[in-house]
C-alpha cells in the first residue's frame, strides 16, 4: 500500500464520518419540531456536512499520484 | 391533505438522507473500495452529490415549516399570541382573519408578518434567527414588539385591488397615505385592535368544529 492511498483513505474515513455526523442531525432537525431544530440544522448539520464534502473534494485535489511516463495520474 | 403531503415530502427526505448515510458508511468502514474506478463515482455520489441533495432537501423543508403557524407558536413567548387567533371578536384583525380564513390557517402569522419584498424571505429567516437568540440567551421584551412597526405593506399586500377594500369611502379618500405607510392600518384608530393579549383572560374564544 503506497502512503498515497494510505492518505486518500484516511480522508475518506474523516470525510464520511463528518457526512453522517451531520445528516443524522438533519434527521434529527427533520423530526423535532421546534424552532431550535433550525438552528441546529443550519448551523451544526450543514456545516459538518459542507465540512465533509470539503474534505472529500480536498482529498481529490491534494492526494494525488505525481504523474507517470505515461501521462496517467491518478491517487 | 396539506399535511399529508408535507409528511410525505418529509419522509422521501428522510429516505434519501438515510440511503447517503448507508453509502457514507461503506466508505467509512472499507475505504480502500475507491481503488476500482466505478467505486470511485460511487463515492463522488455518496460524500458529494448526495449530501449536498439533502442540504438542499432539508433547507427547503425548514424554510416551509418556519412558516407554518405551528411552528410560530411552538415558542413558549408566542403561545398567547396563538390563543388571540381564536378570540371570538370580529374587531380583533388576526383572529378575523384567522377564523374566516381570510389567511391560510396553517400560514397564518407568516401571511400577515411576513416580508414580501424580493430579499423579504431572507430578512425574515435573519429576524426569526434573531428572536430565537433573544429567547434563549437574552429576555424576550413584554410587550413583544414589531422592529419598525407594522407595516401597510402587509395588509395592502392583499387588500389592495380587493372589491371591498376599493369601494370603501374612507379606504379611497386615503389610499395615498395609507400606501406610503404615513397612516397605519393599525395605530391610526381604525383597526386597532390586534394581538390583544394582556386581556386574553376577559375574551371569549372560538372553538373550531372538528
Amino acid at each position: 500500500m503506497k502512503p498515497g492511498e494510505i492518505g486518500i483513505r484516511r480522508f475518506l474515513q474523516v470525510s464520511s464520518a463528518l457526512v453522517i455526523a451531520g445528516l443524522l442531525l438533519e434527521i434529527v432537525s427533520l423530526v423535532w419540531f421546534h424552532p431550535l431544530s433550525f438552528v441546529l440544522f443550519a448551523f451544526v448539520a450543514v456545516s459538518l456536512i459542507a465540512l465533509g464534502i470539503l474534505v472529500y473534494l480536498v482529498s481529490l485535489i491534494f492526494v494525488v499520484r505525481p504523474v507517470t511516463n505515461h501521462g496517467n495520474s491518478r491517487y | 391533505m396539506e399535511a399529508a403531503a408535507r409528511g410525505l415530502v418529509i419522509g422521501i427526505l428522510i429516505c434519501q438522507i438515510a440511503l447517503s448515510i448507508v453509502l457514507a458508511a461503506v466508505f467509512l468502514i472499507r475505504p480502500s473500495l475507491t481503488s476500482a474506478a466505478g467505486w470511485k463515482i460511487v463515492a463522488f455520489i455518496a460524500l458529494c452529490v448526495l449530501p449536498a441533495l439533502c442540504i438542499v432537501g432539508g433547507m427547503n423543508t425548514h424554510v416551509q415549516r418556519s412558516e407554518q403557524t405551528q411552528f410560530c407558536i411552538s415558542c413558549h413567548v408566542m403561545t398567547p399570541y396563538g390563543q388571540s387567533l381564536y378570540v371570538d371578536d370580529p374587531s380583533h384583525i388576526p383572529a378575523q382573519h384567522f377564523q374566516n380564513h381570510r389567511v391560510p390557517p396553517d400560514m397564518a402569522c407568516y401571511s400577515c408578518h411576513g416580508d414580501y419584498s424580493i430579499y423579504g424571505p431572507l430578512k425574515d429567516k435573519v429576524q426569526g434567527l434573531k428572536r430565537i437568540y433573544i429567547q434563549y440567551v437574552s429576555t424576550p421584551p413584554n410587550p413583544i414588539t414589531i422592529p419598525g412597526g407594522f407595516k401597510n405593506a402587509q395588509c395592502l399586500h392583499c387588500h389592495l385591488g380587493a372589491r371591498g377594500f376599493e369601494e370603501n369611502q374612507v379606504h379611497a379618500a386615503m389610499i395615498d397615505s395609507l400606501k406610503s405607510n404615513q397612516t397605519s392600518c393599525l395605530t391610526s384608530g381604525c383597526h386597532d385592535t390586534a394581538h390583544d393579549v394582556a386581556n386574553l383572560d376577559h375574551q371569549k374564544f372560538w372553538k373550531a368544529a372538528q
